[in-house]
């Protein structure tokens, strides 16, 4: 038998020192992992865990009148809201609150139902957005009784002046994705201009936001508020425009569709600047619903379009002025010469009619502007050929953009012999230019552009900025090359125009006040309904009206042109409307 | 003349070491049970709580001291007795807190009956080690026979934690008295056997406890909830601490249980790298003297009985902070002198008595 002792597995003290040891270093290793290498890492976490970042608003700059008054401002607005966790009972403040705001309880518990999971603890949940003052003052009365119900202010933009400066001023919307993308200081639910000069002058006008730190504990309550930027307020905009004028040319234009532009000659600032129909900005600000977007997109007669800018429609006669200068600054046809007008014109085979079916008879170039007398300008335009009437409408700032401070503004067009080759893949025809010559055909120039070339006769040629902005000095955009006996000429033609009883703007003559203008009429459809009352014609066959003017008086000069979709004739269908505003301006500043 | 004796031959480095540790544990639940308001700082009684049961378990630790540990043995079966009906009863009619059957409400006190049964395991396996040379077969049996009972009623109320740490201290024990080659590899054999078995008893909540300490963004808002903000807190730290009163995680409530099983955290949080390094320090050496104590007991029954108090104040404070640093799951066990509680409290006091008893007496027999 053979006796084995088994051994023993066995710890003595050592062992247990061992044990200690391995403690002390794992622990501290581990520590030194957590604390000191990943440190930074758990710092952040905690402060994830514990701080909030919400920016501070700050109130967007006013925008006012070149007097001060105030077309555009941030107004508050009042919404009631809950914070759940103040209140001791939901069902019965609800109950209580639907009898002060006029919303039934069980649409105030549905939404309130609905949107509950969505706001974080301790933070409004909104029930009542925008309610009147009246309801408000209700309601503070009776806070005590509505544990849990606050009141909510937050600023709204407001335009006083709804679609009277819509055209001018645009709007503030929320930002949508887009806007997201392109601007990474925006946040979702940050209002941005969307067009005109709240677009145009965002950053001055919407200021800086500040931003607040909140620290909560694990349920979300605030325990410590701290501002760590202050917002800077946006700046005031003043405006060149003057309100009782916008708000007067307003009226006139009523029930039609077009433009009106009132600028300073000598300074290129612009009083009034009216674009029929219009749309009511303040829709937008609150989020404008589908069916309203959709009616205004919808609108046969675009009220979202702002004709001053981006209406391109053939200037008519209004090119004539353009044409002459031509022809005199490259010493084409002296402007004393007469030409014999029967009525036509005869190029080639074709027949080209004067708008006076039996013809001006001898016309020098004055006689031709203040008659409008087509048939002087086809002889021109044939002499000058398109390249060169192109040229210098180009220089004369058309088929260019103005560079006035309004967004999505259009350049028109001047047409070449070049343009229309790559446009039809068609040769140039010795027709067109003549068409070119009375401003039909291809040419498309803006209301505005009217308007500068035409300050550009007063103002010794200088095509200057429109500007919106008050205060800022006159920027010289360009000189039109004409010499000053020439544009004196031309000058006076418009005043023959006003002033000879032969001129087509006669009517708007006014006592005491130099006034020069020309008209023009853009053809629609064939001449077989010129002669007829304008009323039996159908709307969209009716002529465009055009009429650009100026007006001086001491050391005062001002532009006024108006354009008049489907108005008729230039003379009839804006005269009258260019007249008033003048009759305006000059009782005003008497 | 005993009593002089043991007071010549006192272990104050044990005493001192154990009571830092305390006053540290008392200072730090000041600001465990405190939370930042609107209107400042809230402080909860914990901290007061706590030093009226640091008053009641110095009490015990005194009659611990005094007492001739030899009588113990008298009443090991007794004691043994008492605990597994206290277990079966905290089972049937114990208060239900947070999900768990642990505690006796004795109105003025909530009684946790595992806290005496890791008493009555350290000293009836003390006996026991004591009548016996190696461990056999039969001795295994027996021994793991009275070590599993109560730590399968506390594994059931559940209490995974506190059942765990008798079967280690347990074991430990058996370790030190000498466990025959034949039957320790075969039991080493059996454990990853066993694994699966254990593995299959756990609730889905103990398991996602298991599992984050390998994946840590494991359900990082239910059952990893508090293993991650206890990260948080501890790393947030840094080198030197949030400062005392201003570790964010704990004031704002970020981090639970802080006054209890987390309070190793909120430490952290405050003091940092540096401050860990002093109380760990504190506590190895607290372990070193209790691990003393051992070398030259004459008696059997005493040197396991401080072999089993030294495991029982080694594993919890491994265990502990090792889950509050994501080295070991979250099983929930209480760190000694720093975390809250009654019957903790007074049984880590008991024991230290008693350790201090058996070194003081080394000296006796002499």
């Amino acid at each position: 038998m053979v006796f084995r002792k088994t051994r023993v597995i066995q710890i003595n003290l050592n062992v247990l020192y061992i044990f200690i040891l391995v403690f002390f270093f794992v622990t501290l290793l581990r520590l030194w992992y957590l604390q000191i290498l990943k440190g930074e890492d758990y710092v952040k976490l905690a402060r994830n865990n514990r701080l909030r970042y919400y920016s501070i608003y700050p109130l967007r700059g006013k925008i006012k009148d070149r007097f001060g008054n105030i077309l555009a401002e941030d107004k508050p607005a009042y919404d009631l809201a809950i914070i759940k966790e103040d209140c001791p009972n939901i069902k019965e403040v609800l109950k209580r609150l639907s009898g002060y705001v006029g919303v039934s309880y069980e649409d105030l518990y549905k939404k309130f139902i609905s949107q509950r999971h969505k706001v974080k603890p301790f933070r409004p949940l909104i029930l009542v957005p925008n309610v009147s003052f009246k309801t408000l003052s209700k309601i503070e009365m009776n806070l005590e009784k509505l544990k849990g119900v606050h009141v909510i202010i937050h600023p709204v933009r407001h335009y006083s002046y709804g679609p009277i400066l819509a055209h001018v001023i645009g709007y503030v919307a929320q930002a949508d994705l887009k806007d997201l993308k392109k601007n990474k200081n925006l946040e979702l639910g940050d209002y941005i201009g969307k067009t005109g000069l709240e677009k145009q002058f965002n950053d001055l006008l919407s200021g800086k936001k500040g931003l607040k730190q909140v620290e909560v504990n694990v349920f979300e309550r605030i325990i410590k508020e701290k501002v760590i930027k202050e917002p800077e307020p946006g700046k005031d905009l003043s405006l060149t425009i003057d309100l009782n004028l916008q708000k007067y040319a307003w009226d006139l234009l009523k029930g039609k569709c077009g433009a009106i532009v009132v600028m300073d000659a000598y300074t290129g600032d612009i009083l009034a600047l009216i674009s029929r129909p219009s749309y009511d900005p303040n829709l937008f600000v609150k989020g404008i619903s589908y069916k309203m977007w959709k009616k205004l997109t919808t609108d046969p007669f675009h009220p979202l379009q702002n004709r001053v800018i981006q209406s391109t429609f053939p200037p008519g006669s209004v090119f004539k002025l353009v044409v002459a200068g031509c022809a005199l600054y490259y010493n084409k046809f002296s402007p004393y010469k007469k030409i014999f007008c029967p009525g036509f014109y005869v190029l080639g085979n074709r027949r080209f009619r004067c708008w006076k079916k039996w013809g001006h008879g001898w016309v020098n170039m004055k006689e031709a502007i203040s008659q409008s007398c087509d048939v002087y300008f086809y002889k021109l335009g044939e002499l000058l050929g398109i390249d060169l009437i192109s040229e210098y409408a180009k220089k004369c700032g058309f088929g260019q953009l103005t560079g006035i401070d309004l967004p999505y503004e259009k350049k028109g067009l001047v047409p070449t012999k070049e343009w229309k080759l790559k446009r039809f893949k068609e040769r140039w025809q010795k027709g067109e230019t003549l068409v070119t010559a009375i401003g039909q055909g291809y040419l498309q120039v803006t209301p505005i552009q009217v308007a500068r070339f035409t300050a550009a006769i007063v103002n010794h040629g200088k095509l200057l900025k429109p500007n919106l902005i008050l205060g800022q000095k006159p920027l010289v955009q360009g000189i039109i090359p004409v010499r000053k006996n020439e544009l004196k000429i031309i000058k006076n033609s418009m005043i023959m125009t006003v002033n000879s009883s032969h001129g087509t703007a006669h009517l708007i003559k006014l006592k005491g006040i130099t006034i020069g203008a020309k008209t023009g009429t853009v053809q629609v459809t064939n001449k077989l309904y010129r002669e007829k009352e304008l009323k039996k014609i159908p709307y969209k066959l009716r002529d465009h009206a055009w009429m650009t003017s100026f007006a001086q008086k001491k050391n005062k000069a001002y532009v006024v042109t108006v354009f008049v979709e489907h108005g008729g004739m230039g003379s009839s269908a804006a005269g009258p409307i260019v007249k008033s505003i003048y009759r305006y301006i000059f009782k005003r500043f008497r | 003349m005993e009593l002089k004796k043991s007071i010549t031959h006192f272990n104050w480095a044990l005493f001192f070491s154990f009571l830092i540790i305390f006053l540290i544990g008392v200072f730090n639940l000041y600001s465990a049970s405190s939370l930042m308001t609107e209107e400042g700082i809230k402080t909860f009684s914990y901290y007061k709580k706590q030093m009226v049961w640091g008053g009641i378990g110095m009490g015990v630790l005194i009659f611990m001291f005094l007492l001739d540990y030899n009588k113990i043995k008298n009443y090991v079966w007794f004691i043994y007795g008492a605990s597994i009906v206290l277990l079966v009863w905290v089972l049937l009619f114990g208060s239900h807190i947070k999900g768990a059957r642990r505690w006796i409400d004795l109105k003025f006190f909530s009684l946790q009956p595992s806290e005496i049964a890791k008493f009555a395991v350290i000293v009836t396996l003390a006996y026991m080690l004591s009548e016996i040379e190696t461990i056999s077969w039969k001795n295994f049996f027996k021994i793991t026979l009275i070590a599993l009972v109560p730590a399968l009623l506390i594994i059931i109320q559940p209490d995974l934690g506190s059942g765990l740490v008798l079967l280690l201290i347990a074991s430990m024990m058996m370790l030190y008295r000498g466990v025959k080659e034949y039957v320790f590899w075969p039991v080493i054999y059996l454990i990853p056997i066993g694994l699966p078995i254990f593995w299959h008893f756990l609730s889905d909540y103990q398991k996602t406890r298991l599992l984050i300490l390998f994946n840590s963004n494991l359900d990082p808002y239910g059952a990893g909830y508090n293993i991650r903000q206890a990260q948080i807190a501890v790393g947030s730290g840094q080198i030197w601490g949030n400062g005392y009163l201003k570790g964010a995680q704990s004031q704002l409530l970020f981090l639970p249980e802080k006054h209890t099983d987390f309070v190793w955290a909120v430490f952290a949080e405050e003091w940092g790298f540096v401050g860990c390094l002093v109380l760990i320090s504190l506590f190895c050496i607290f372990l070193y003297y209790l691990a003393n104590v051992i070398k030259d007991t004459k008696d059997d029954f005493g040197r396991f009985l401080a072999v089993g108090i030294f495991f029982f104040f080694f594993w919890h404070i491994f265990i502990n902070i090792g889950m509050v640093l994501k080295i070991f799951p979250v099983v929930g066990l209480p760190l000694p002198f720093m975390s809250y509680g009654g019957s903790f409290t007074i049984l880590s006091f008991a024991l230290i008595g008693l350790s201090l008893n058996i070194f003081s007496r080394k000296f006796i027999f002499k």
